[in-house]
Formats: C-alpha cells, structure tokens, sequence
C-alpha cells in the first residue's frame, strides 16, 4: 500500500454464508431462501458468479439424471453404478439421497430456461447414456447465476481465505474472512451457519502442458482447492483425499469423450486400428479381483487399460471420430459437444486441420485432479440425510461436517461421487435446507467472532503484499529474489513435488512409500516458504491464496495415498509397494484430521456401509 | 488457447474484466484497452470473448500444441437465445454452427421467495422446495433403516 | 463577463504573431506526432497489411458507392453520434468532450487569428469558446473520475495516474488552465494572470507534443477502423459469424 493509503475493513452479518458461487453454491442459495424467507443469506464468490467454477463455458450435458418420471432408472441403481465405478468405496447414503432429488433440480432447469434436448420419438429427454441427457448448455451457468442472484446477496470479487471459529465454543464456525480482488478491503463474514461450495483442486498435479498451454487444465485452473483447505485448517475430518482422478480425453484440448461414447457410439483403437481394451481384462483381474467384472467397466480400469497400451508402444490412442458423423445432424452434435463446454478442443482441431468426418484425434490421460463431483469423491466426512444414513453415518444436520455449523456442497463433501452438475446444485440444495434448520434449531445461541483471530488474519491475509514490496528493495529488477517466491514459483515447484513423488503424469501415476516420504519432506520445506510469498498487486495476491490452498490439499493427498497400503484404483494411481487390491484391509474410508495448533495430522479408517444391496 | 485483444476493436468498456472467471483480462496502463495478463492461466472459457460488445476479443490457440493461423469466433445473441459459431481452419476451411441457449427470457426466473411459505413443520422433512410435485413421481423414494451387520 | 476575446489580456505580453504562430506549430506537432507515431513502429505497415488482407478474404468485392454509403453511415452512427459505445454514459461524456473540444479549438483559432486584439469580437465567438471549454471539462472530469476503466473495473484509484491518462491529463489541465487564465485575467489579477497563462500554454504545449506516446491519434484512428470494420462486415471478409437475422443485437445486455 502507499504511504497515504489504508486498508478498509468491511464487517459483513449474515445468518447464512455461502462460499462459492458455483453450481453447489447456487442451488445452497436457492434453496436456504426457499426455506428461509426472512433470513440474510449471502454469497461469497472469487470472481463474477455469471459466469464462475467449473461451468464457465458451458456444458453439454447433464450427467446426472434418474428420469424417474418414466421409469428409466431409481436410485438405488444410480447408487450401484457409483459405487461399482469407485471400485465399492462410496458414501452409499448421500448419493441415494443426491440420486432421489436430482430429479426435481433439473425438471427446475428446464422450466428455468435450459433447454434439454428432446428424443424426437419418444418426446422424453434425449438420453446421451443411462444416466445422462443432452443439452444446449452454452448458458448452463448464467441461467443458474440468475436464480442465485434472485436468492441471495451475492459479493462478487471477494477472495474467502480462511474459515473464522467461535470464539467461545471449540469446533464450531463462526465465518470467514477474505479480501477484494479489487480494492483490497478485508472482508469479515460473521455468519450462523456456512456452506462452503468452492472449487477442488486443478494444478495440483503438473500439468502435461506447462507453457501458456497450462492454463487449458481439465478441472477448471480457479478451483484452488478451496473446498478442502478452508475446511482442513479448521480441523473439519477429511476422507478419500487420495482418490485423485485422471481422465482419458481428447489430448490437449482435454475435450469431452461422453457423447462420443455413448451417443455417437465413437470406438478407440491403438495407432495401428487395434481395439485393445479387452486384451487387458486378464492383468486388471489379477489386481482387482472381482471389480474387474462391474459393468460398465469402472473409469480407473478404463484408464489403466489405455496407459498399458500407451506403455506398450502402441500410442497414439485414437478415437474413430470418422466413423460415427455419417449424418449432418452427428456433425452438429459432435461440434456442440465442444462448443457448448471445452471450446479449446475445436481451437486445437482448427489448428491443426481435423475434421472430424475425416480423420480421427488422439486421447491421452490427463494430469491427475482433486475433486469429489466427478468420477471421484474426496471431500469431507459429512452427515447424511437422517432418514437412510446408518447412525454413524449422521450427526443431526444433512451435509454438516465434523465441524459445527459448517455445511458443505459439491466438490466438498466427500463420498458422494458421480454428482456433475445437477449433482452438485441438488447437494447445495440439501446443503442450503439443512443450514436453514441449523440456524433456527440455534436462533438462541449465535456464534462469537474470536477478534484476536480477526486480527490476526488480517495481517496474514496481506502479508504477501508487504513481502513483495519489501522485499523486492534487494534486487534491481526481474523475477528472481532470495527473500521472496511469486506464486507461480509456488504453484510450479508444488507441481513438480507432486507429479515426480505423489504419483503425476511423468511417473505414470505410480508412487510408493520413500517417494510419498520424501515429498512429505519437500512439501514440509514449501509450507515453511510460503511465508515467503510475494505478490506484487491484488491479482497475484488471489494467487498466492490459491496457491496456499492447494498445498494444504496437497499435503492432505499425499497422506492419504500414504495411510491406503494398496492400489485400489490403477488407472488413477499405484502404490508400487502395494501394487493389488485388498478388501481385507481397506475395504474402508481413509479418513484423516488437521490440527492447526500442533501441525499434527491424525489418520484413520472408517467403515463403508453398503446400505443399498 | 488464451484471448487476446484486436487493438482496433476495444474501447475500454471493461466488460471482460467484469466477467472473467480467472481475474486475467485487465486494462493496460499504456492505452487502457483490455488485455490477457496471464494467458497461461486462461481457460479459454470464452466468457470474455462473448460478453464483448465490439468483439474485440480473440482466441489463438496456445503455443504449446496450436499451430497457427486458426481461428474460432462466436456471436452471443443473448436476447435472441442463440449462439452461432465460426471456424476457420489453418487450411482455409469454415465450419458455420448456431445452437440454442435458452428457451425463456432473461431475468423471467421465478425467485424461491415467490412461493408460498412452506409450513414450519416441512422444514423437518426430506424433501427439497417444489417435491415431490417437481420430482413428477408419487412420491420421494426412500430407504428402510440400515440395520448395521456385525462388522 | 464571458462575452469578451480572453486571449486579448495575453497580447499584453506576447504580439499575436507569436500567439498564430504558436497555433501552427501545435498544428504540426499534432501532424508530425501522429505520423512518428504511425512510422516508427510501423503502425501503418500493419494497418495496410491487414487491410490487404481483408480485401483478398472479400467474399462479396464493394463498388464506389457501397463503400461511399458505408463511409456516411460511420460518420453519422459511430463518429458524430459516438454510436459504438455501448455504455451510454461513456458516450455522452465522450461525445461532450468531443464537440466541447473542436468548439472551443475553432473558436479559439478565429479569435487568435482574426480577431486578436479585438476585445468584443462576435459575442458568439467567446460564449461558445467558453460553453466549449465548459462540456470538455464536464465530459472529461465526469470520465476522469468517474467512467475510466481502470478506476471503475480495475479497482485503481482516480488519482493514479498512467501513460493512458496522458491525453485526458492534459487535456483536462490545458482547459482548465485556460479558463482559470481568464477568470484571473477578467478580474484584473496581473500576478495570476501571467501564472495561469503560464500554466495554459505548459498544458496546452504538452497535449499536442506528446501526441507520439499518448492517446491523441487515437481520435484519428477510431473512424478509420469503425469504417473497416463496416467494410469486412459488408464484403464477407470478417471472420465473426453471422448474425441470425438481420438488425442484429449491437450491444449485448450489461451484466456489471
């Protein structure tokens, strides 16, 4: 800051707060207004909720949808499928419970706005598989923003950077604090109940492309890993935070492959027109046992298959984009497909003159991703609906964590795989209900800001600032310093850690005990540097948040791939050390809890209950 | 494949900078135009590109795996509903598309607070705002009790 | 009071030969500035390359009198109406700075020119050069303060400065000065007078010479490319898509 200059502080009170304008944070919105007409709700988003998370582009279809109406599928059997994909460790009773509602949300979408494909014979929604549908999603995210707005309080450009505890209470939230990306005023959320609905991690993981290339990540590169690392710091119990998930996609471009798959009915060969998936079914039985026969074949075999034949020799991977577009109608979907939601796959195709008609693209295996909305659930250990949960699955308030008060939705609830979008916003919506009864179960005892805690993260907030400013005095110009790091020096050297010790791309996804040892001990020595953060404007201070986020999850990620003695997902990594399955030992949640007095991290397991048969 | 800005085209509205996701399109000291600071953190969501009312924002493909000489535009019409797509390959080709983008008007969404209040009780129950009509089934499906085998 | 020539208090110091020739070099300052600015880093070299390169992707050639009425519609909707701002209270602001400006420029060329040592010219002549510097100053302190990007989006406070405020600086500063010049001059203040008109012409010298680095040209460079741009839109050269049907949304809605 200049020397005349001073740093606003803005208190803002509130009965309930949502983190995160995303898809989970929209439906909380929604729903808490539904319920709680006189209540202030309020919505803090990092960036424009118009167009913010994982939805920016679009999307082209919804990828969670019963169809209950025509008896097309029940939950139960959205509750197999999950679970046989996620090799049987799931939280059975939230996604029964997601699976029962998710329905209504998107009957709610279309009559909103967005417009779901039709199946010109049957008049139902045009399936593109069993449990997705076809949209025209280009204004997926903006139609949602628009409910929210008619919700809540939205505060856009606010950056939330730690959660706030009581006071008084041990265990129980009090709020958040953050700043503005644009003016830098401190915020201070004094809030009843909070959902945190923010974003998982992309760029945890080296990317495969590492010049401007880095940017095109799978997972959106503004989900920083703020679903788990506000929740970790306040000690909230954390599960699965080594199911990391990889996915097979168009290579560069990291376009969608669903419709080509399912609706296209596209096929993928090695580079010499081999089909090769089958010719591994034998090696994957002799790791999984009996996951190998679960149809479809879950996602991680998929991958793992894919990876062999890439080791093999056999690569480039193609899919036979050629052979499906035999109408203009296919043509259209095909390029919608993109268009609607990863533009830069037709940017690469334009470039580098594919027609889909003509020729065919490659597919590769991503970079590996933190996330729990996906074919993936880590995330925190919640309570579920208190109608199905069995006991120790609940604790009084649907999608509460371990910490009171403190709810959570989308990516961060973990267990609850195979939500996607209309997952996501249907989570936010039980989020946003329960958080409503919370607040009035506890009308007579509101929580106490801590302001010694206040100040306190004040000064840390915009500690960055002053480091860069200081610091920068040593040298005459240029990035390089000894008293500070940027944080893409941060978020680069945290990339390199994790891909060459926690099992990235460069190792073939394969990690062991001394490597997850010795990237402990460098992660150790990059916690202690980020004190040493510098951020020379507002924009680079977002980033250094970012990027202290996603060393927290990092850390949380590479203690739990080191607590699981066993592969139970190849395709998404290994444990060289513990290279097959075994259901005798961690047919189980890891499960593993932060405290931020001591640096102490506590592993546990927890039981997975198979509550559907 | 990160934005950038046709110097010619931009005035200096600032809508980009309002929209983007990634907080990287800000104005230029020099002639306060907008401008991509940090491409290697674009997305290319197009947001920005979009919400451009001179269309002065384009894309071109990032260097690491784009070769040159490509281009794909887009034309929001958000009043109309449509969005329309052109793409020009590096060897000369064009592909035209529109797709629809919505089927009612902006700003027609029903607010939540608009509905009737439901009664205090409801707020104990299972079901979620507009259930179980919004379901289009009977009923919210449910489970028996978990009766938790010896483990 | 504001219906006598303001620049006859300075001809007590400076012969109004000095004051027109004065006049003509800003003139070739502002000349010289926008062609260094176009020359030296090859600005012009781009334009005419892209303009060849629009014209060899003209799908549908224009004739004369195509391009003659795309001419006209540019000058009637973009440039005298500053129809291409979608933000309407950037476009009043501009279109007040604008006509403030050349009012106020052209009445200042007439009385230095014809009517130097004339106290009670025309009585049009001072009360438009005065109602002209006053919309430059409501127009361009409304923008400063309130309408610059980098202040309203960026976050920046009004106060800092950037290469890009260079022109409405001192644009803003040269006009103010001059009316503060003949406040002082009007009220007999002889000390005030010289410091003012000082000031007016260290402004106004520092508006047309920074014409190189500043966005000055720029006024110049907007008609042209809002007439190519018509141009590509008409000949099919243009690589944005179609619109849908014709009278096509020109500005999106607003959603800050």
């Amino acid at each position: 800051m200049g020397l005349f200059a001073s740093r606003k502080t803005r208190f803002v009170d509130t009965d309930i707060l949502v983190i995160g304008g995303g898809f989970g944070g929209c439906g909380a919105a929604y729903e808490s207004r539904y319920w709680g007409r006189d209540l202030k709700i309020v919505v803090a988003e990092k960036a424009n909720i118009e167009r913010s998370g994982a939805v920016a582009h679009g999307l082209s279809a919804i990828n969670c949808y019963m169809g209950m109406q025509w008896g097309e599928n029940q939950p139960e059997d959205f509750v197999r499928y999950a679970r046989g994909d996620l090799m049987g460790l799931v939280r059975e009773d939230l996604i029964f419970d997601i699976a029962r509602h998710v329905d209504s949300t998107v009957h709610n979408f279309e009559e909103w706005g967005l417009p779901i494909m039709r199946n010109p014979e049957t008049g139902r929604y045009l399936r593109e598989g069993k449990w997705q549908i076809m949209i025209h999603g280009e204004s997926y995210k903006p139609i949602i923003a628009e409910a929210a707005r008619k919700s809540a309080e939205v505060f856009n450009r606010i950056m939330v950077t730690h959660l706030l505890m009581d006071g008084a209470r041990p265990n129980r939230v009090a709020g958040a604090v953050g700043f503005s990306v644009r003016d830098g005023t401190f915020y201070v959320f004094r809030a009843k109940a909070v959902i945190n609905a923010a974003g998982g991690a992309s760029h945890v993981f080296r990317p495969r492309s590492v010049g401007e290339g880095m940017g095109r990540t799978w997972y959106a590169p503004w989900s920083s890993a703020s679903a788990y690392a506000l929740l970790i710091e306040a000690g909230a119990k954390m599960i699965q935070m080594e199911n990391r998930i990889v996915l097979a996609r168009f290579k560069d471009g990291y376009g969608p492959v669903g419709a080509w798959f399912l609706l296209l009915k596209t096929f993928v060969t090695n580079a010499y027109g081999e089909r090769f998936e089958a010719s591994w079914m034998n090696e994957i039985k002799s790791m999984v046992g009996k996951y190998a026969d679960v149809t479809p074949l879950p996602t991680c075999l998929r991958n793992h298959a894919l990876l062999q034949e890439v080791k093999a020799g056999k690569g480039p991977i193609l899919m036979h984009t050629q052979e499906a577009l035999d109408t203009k109608e296919k043509e259209e979907i095909g390029w919608e497909d993109f268009l609607d939601m990863t533009i830069g796959q037709a940017v690469v195709w334009a470039s580098q003159n594919i027609d889909p008609k003509e020729t065919p693209s490659e597919l590769i295996t991503s970079e590996p991703y933190v996330m729990g909305s996906h074919a993936t659930c880590s995330g925190a250990w919640a309570s579920g609906p208190e109608d199905c949960a069995p006991a120790d699955y609940q604790w009084g308030y649907n999608r509460m964590t371990t910490v009171e008060g403190l709810f959570g939705a989308g990516d961060t609830i973990g267990g609850s795989a195979h939500k996607f979008s209309s997952g996501s916003f249907t989570e936010g919506r039980i989020a946003g209900k329960a958080a409503v009864k919370y607040v009035r179960d506890h009308a007579g005892a509101p929580p106490r800001v801590d302001e010694q805690q206040v100040e306190r993260l004040r000064h840390a907030i915009f500690q960055p600032l002053d480091n860069f400013e200081i610091g920068s005095n040593e040298i005459v110009a240029g990035s390089v310093a000894p008293g500070y790091i940027s944080p893409l020096h941060g978020l680069q050297r945290l990339e390199k850690i994790m891909d060459e010790y926690v099992g990235g791309v460069s190792m073939f996804y394969v990690t062991s005990e001394p490597l997850l040892n010795r990237g402990l001990e460098l992660l150790h020595m990059l916690k202690e540097d980020m004190d040493h953060v510098g951020a020379d404007s507002l924009h680079q201070l977002q980033r250094a948040w970012e990027l202290h986020h996603r060393v927290v999850t990092a850390e949380a990620v590479t203690r739990h791939t080191l607590f699981r003695q066993e592969t139970r997902w190849p395709g998404y990594y290994y444990r060289a050390d513990h290279p097959k399955l075994d259901d005798a030992e961690w047919h189980a949640f890891t499960a593993s809890q932060y405290d931020a007095k001591t640096g102490e991290w506590h592993m546990t397991k927890l039981p997975v209950h198979h509550i559907i048969e | 494949m990160p934005t950038f800005t046709y110097m010619t085209r931009c005035d200096g509205c600032g809508q980009c900078v309002d929209i983007c996701p990634s907080d990287i399109m800000h104005i230029d000291p020099i002639y306060r135009r907008s401008y991509n600071i940090e491409p290697n953190f674009c997305w290319e969501c197009y947001s920005c590109v979009k919400a451009c009312p001179q269309h002065a924002i384009d894309v071109r493909g990032y260097a690491d795996f784009a070769p040159l000489g490509h281009s794909v535009r887009v034309l929001r019409e958000e009043a109309k509903g449509t969005i329309s797509w052109k793409i020009r390959y590096r060897d000369g080709r064009v592909k035209e598309f529109t797709f629809p983008i919505r089927t009612t008007p902006w700003g027609s969404i029903k607010p939540p607070s608009d509905y009737e209040t439901p009664d205090a009780q409801a707020l104990g129950s299972p079901m979620l705002a507009h259930e179980p009509a919004a379901l289009k089934v009977a009923t919210l499906p449910a489970l028996p009790p978990f009766e938790q085998k010896q483990e | 009071m504001f219906t006598t020539n303001p620049f006859t208090q300075l001809t007590a110091f400076v012969p109004p030969a000095v004051m027109q020739g004065y006049i003509v070099l800003m003139v070739l300052a502002v000349v010289a500035g926008t062609a260094f600015d176009l020359l030296n880093e090859k600005k012009i070299q781009f334009f005419l390359q892209d303009r060849a390169r629009a014209k060899a992707a003209a799908k549908r050639p224009l004739g004369a009198a195509d391009r003659a009425a795309i001419a006209t519609r540019t000058i009637a909707h973009d440039i005298a109406t500053f129809g291409e701002f979608c933000n309407q209270q950037r476009r009043i602001s501009h279109a007040l700075m604008f006509y403030g400006f050349v009012t106020y420029l052209v009445t200042t060329v007439a009385m230095v020119f014809v009517y130097p040592t004339d106290t009670h010219p025309p009585v049009g002549l001072p009360v438009l050069w005065n109602i002209g510097a006053l919309m430059t100053l409501v127009g361009g302190y409304w923008f400063f303060f309130f309408l610059r990007v980098n202040v309203v989006q960026d976050g920046h406070p009004p106060w800092r400065l950037v290469r890009a405020d260079l022109f409405i600086g001192s644009l803003l500063a040269s006009v103010t000065f001059a009316v503060l010049f003949e406040w002082v001059a009007m009220a007999g203040n002889p000390v005030a007078t010289r410091a003012f008109a000082g000031l007016y012409v260290l402004f106004t010298t520092l508006l047309f010479a920074s014409v190189p680095w500043s966005k000055f040209a720029h006024m110049f460079y907007k008609p042209v490319v809002a007439f190519q741009r018509r141009v590509e839109e008409a000949d099919g050269s243009s690589d944005l898509p179609t619109p849908t049907t014709t009278g096509r949304e020109r500005c999106p809605p607003s959603h800050i």
